[in-house]
């Protein structure tokens, strides 16, 4: 008995893939060529990845880790020779018919996409921020609070405790005030030696497995030869921040998944 | 010095899925399947989105916001 199969794309590309390290991590991989375009493939079980079965799937952590990875693994080994549109996990066909027919459908779309994003690269950058180590810093450098303290010292026992309290709500209000002012800083520093910038969803402590709070969640579309210099950046901002506590992750080169939409208002791009 | 740089070989699942699942091209059409449906998956993770919301009001004004890119 032959079962079913589905075609799962993976990235669409405008020169011929190399798939051979690439086809050593997932089974059955191949592309189909139409106007001038190249979708990268696989064959997978209907079993697996068909519409009720992969909604089980999709709640089991070790299938999803799994495939996911592969996934991208798959798009970066086309992505070492190739300019590629990655698409969203899990993105199926019925038949090899029916992906050409989609290639055919958007091949503008993907010929402009693919020239916006011809030489360059996705980057990540998250900052996470210790927030007591952060607290003791601001106690120690911000002028308005370090006035209180002197204040405290100066002053009563009952006069000291109000205004010990009276820190501590500076401390938090200033706290929030300079997140935000890092954030921001870092964010638009690096965004200026980038082609494109977004700010995404920042990520709970219980996806993180941190100890210290996601402050910054940001991806940048940075030209090849620019990469050096915002390492470079990311390395100066990551000193500079350091004794307040910030904790800066680095991450690329990776597919442009944040950078890949399409121009027409009908598609979208997560 | 370490860990300013993370080589895309060791970065974390969390790096991975963040991306797969919720980026990438989404294409109406003769499909299977359009698959957004990545909620399921956030159960698997334990994600509660309450937890987001918790940190962008720890980090006051949401500057996400006004600055993110259109897409």
């Amino acid at each position: 008995m032959t079962e079913n199969q589905l075609v799962y794309l993976y990235c669409v590309t405008n020169e011929e893939p190399g798939l051979e390290e690439a086809g050593s991590l997932v089974n059955n991989l191949y592309f189909v060529y139409q106007k001038g375009l190249y979708a990268v493939a696989g064959k997978v079980r209907e079993s697996e990845f068909g519409e009720q079965n992969l909604k089980k799937n999709l709640a089991d952590l070790g299938w999803v880790s799994t495939k996911a990875s592969n996934h991208e693994k798959v798009i970066e080994e086309v992505m070492r020779s190739a300019c590629v549109i990655p698409f969203k996990f899990a993105t199926l066909f019925n038949t090899d018919d029916s992906l050409k027919a989609m290639l055919e459908q958007y091949a503008e779309e993907f010929k402009a996409v693919l020239k916006r994003l011809e030489n360059k690269e996705e980057w990540g950058v998250k900052i996470y921020c210790d927030i007591e180590k952060l607290k003791a810093s601001l106690a120690d450098d911000e002028p308005e609070i370090l006035e209180i303290e002197n204040e405290i010292n100066l002053s009563s026992p009952g006069k000291a405790y109000l205004l010990k309290k009276k820190k501590a709500e500076l401390i938090e209000d200033t706290l929030n005030k300079k997140i935000n002012e890092y954030g921001q800083e870092t964010f638009e520093l690096l965004k200026e030696l980038s082609f494109s910038a977004r700010i995404n969803k920042l990520l709970p402590k219980e996806v993180t497995e941190r100890e210290d709070d996601m402050v910054l969640n940001s991806a940048f579309l940075v030209g090849k030869d620019k990469v050096g210099d915002f390492i470079n950046m990311v390395d100066t901002l990551k000193m500079y921040y350091e004794d307040k506590g910030l904790f800066f992750d680095c991450t690329g080169p990776w597919p442009p998944f944040n950078f890949c939409s399409l121009p027409k208002p009908e598609t979208q791009n997560g | 010095m370490d860990n300013v740089l993370t080589k895309s070989k060791d970065v974390t699942l969390l790096e991975v899925l963040d991306r797969v699942l919720e980026k990438g091209v989404v294409i109406s059409g003769d499909m299977v399947i359009s698959v957004a449906d990545v909620d399921l998956i956030y159960l698997g993770l334990k994600v509660l989105l309450s937890s987001v919301e918790t940190m962008e009001r720890l980090r006051g004004s949401p500057f996400a916001s006004p600055m993110q890119e259109p897409t």
